[in-house]
């Protein structure tokens, strides 16, 4: 495996004055899921760096929002900002969460945001 | 008059841990790790941050229907209104590594109750709201408020009622949040400044709820860790 | 569904098969410890309501710059023995600390208070990973210690 090129300019000179997510909009193309869609969330090996919590793996749950586009936190963790994806935020039932808790209330819920690629279609 | 001006108290005395504090960030800069300036605009900047503007603007959010709207719909924009750029107050001009810009407010209604942990790290909105918390950083709020965010709740002395729902917002990717609480009875007529006062930082954050009269964060226990279920 | 590197796997292994268990104290900063007076006394002791000592806030800025130059890179958090360069060897990634600084507090300073905590964790963080040592902090810290008290 040849080692990335790490471009220590190219993320500044994008996101100044614009900011970060900003910088990124337009470039994920047609996004795969619409608010009110029902999704799971998919239970890809953990890899060495990720921002999808263990406790939503394997969870259904609802599309609430498309929030922004952005790389992937486990791509721009190696700064690889080629592939932008739409990040949508989630709400999720507490009682699908902790389906072992007796003390989980029905209309409880749990709202996070997760990238494209963590979701699967219900 | 010269009464009045009498010097604040101050602690006179350097402790250890005062300086071990200048020890460590004078040997990062020497090592290279990052520079004296750098550090210095960072540090004035941090200074000028609080939960200040994030107060205003719920308050300007209860007061002006249209404001609120801005606020849901583009919380950066609506923070312009309350003096925070997101993207330009900030010395890099862009954000950080753990401040993006991307606000989210989450509005509650009668119905909907809104509370913000990070449970992967202690992200927070700094740019509006200034330094978190101890108890926001500790493992056992983090840990615990996904899984029992009533407990958790009444343990701050916020009982929420059976039909109202709890939505905990795990902040984990670059929206930060601030919570809209319901306006309270007994504020109508109030003035922008009048409201503001009330919306306290623990209101923010969604674990208080704003009340008339009350206008300081009550004293946090912190506890140790405890070990979650594993799921 | 983006193709993974198999590295990341190795690496994701090795991030979760690591522990602080290895971790021993450092004497300069037990003594720190024992010593210290904390904000909370010192401004008992002066009649001060500050809740934060000042400086909270400087400490926080110094995590913050070891995140990564904000100037000049971002985001850097690879694993160290995964950096090419000596500048990248530098950067202590905010995830990676704040792991850290549980694991350390938990074991080590359980008994000191906030933010006193945060920066005896961040001193062992940096004696740990060999960013300097505990002589040359010892030093640095008596010098400032005369440099203060002189004034």
């Amino acid at each position: 495996m040849s080692k990335p090129h790490y471009d220590r300019e190219h993320h500044v000179k994008k996101a100044t004055g614009i900011g970060d997510p900003q910088c990124f909009k337009g470039e994920a193309g047609a996004p795969k899921f619409k608010v009110g869609d029902k999704v799971r969330i998919r239970d890809l090996p953990d890899i060495f760096y990720t921002r999808t919590q263990v406790y939503t793996r394997g969870v259904p749950a609802t599309v609430a929002q498309l929030v922004y586009e952005s790389p992937a936190p486990e791509d721009e963790a190696w700064d690889n900002t080629d592939k932008v994806v739409w990040f949508y935020s989630l709400v999720f039932k507490q009682k699908d969460l902790w389906p072992d808790y007796p003390d989980a209330f029905a209309n409880d819920t749990v709202e996070t945001e997760l990238p494209e690629r963590w979701l699967e279609p219900l | 008059m010269a009464e009045k001006h009498k010097p604040a108290p101050m602690v006179d005395e350097v402790s250890e841990f005062e300086v071990l504090e200048i020890a460590v960030r004078e040997l990062a800069i020497e090592k290279g790790l990052f520079t004296a300036e750098d550090h210095q605009r960072w540090t004035e900047y941090m200074h000028t941050l609080g939960p200040l503007p994030a107060a205003r603007l719920v308050a300007k959010a209860w007061l002006d229907p249209e404001f609120k709207k801005l606020a849901v719909e583009d919380g950066v924009k609506a923070s312009l209104e309350v003096g925070i750029d997101w993207v330009n107050s900030m010395p890099t001009h862009f954000g950080t590594p753990s401040d993006y810009c991307n606000l989210r407010v989450l509005e509650d209604t009668p119905k909907l109750k809104h509370v913000v942990v990070c449970t992967l790290c202690s992200c927070y909105p700094r740019p509006i709201l200034g330094q978190s918390p101890e108890w926001y950083r500790t493992p056992n709020y983090r840990r615990r408020l996904v899984r029992w965010p009533r407990q958790v709740l009444a343990e701050f002395g916020l009982q929420v009622p059976e039909d109202v729902e709890v939505r905990v917002e795990d902040s984990n990717q670059k929206s930060r949040f601030i919570v809209l609480p319901v306006r309270p009875e007994g504020t109508e007529g109030w003035s922008e400044d009048q409201l503001a006062e009330i919306v306290t930082r623990d209101c923010l954050i969604g674990v208080a709820v704003p009340k008339p009269g009350k206008t300081a964060n009550d004293p946090r226990p912190v506890r140790p860790a405890v070990n979650p279920y594993h799921h | 569904m983006a193709e993974i590197n198999p590295k990341y796997f190795e690496l994701d292994k090795e991030m979760r098969d690591r522990d602080l268990d290895e971790s021993t104290p450092v004497s300069l900063l037990e003594d720190v410890k024992g010593k210290g007076r904390v904000w909370d006394d010192l401004c008992e002791q002066y009649g001060v309501d500050n809740p934060d000592p000042p400086w909270r806030i400087t400490l926080e800025a110094t995590c913050d710059m070891l995140a990564g130059g904000y100037w000049e890179t971002f985001n850097v958090c690879k694993p160290k023995e995964e950096r090419d360069s000596e500048e990248e060897q530098k950067h202590l990634d905010a995830v990676e600390r704040r792991w850290e600084e549980d694991q350390l507090v938990n074991k080590y300073y359980d008994e000191v208070p906030f933010p006193e905590r945060q920066l005896l964790a961040l001193a062992h963080t940096l004696i740990r990973r060999g960013l300097f040592d505990e002589e040359e902090l010892a030093r640095r810290m008596e010098e400032i210690d005369r440099r203060l008290n002189s004034a």
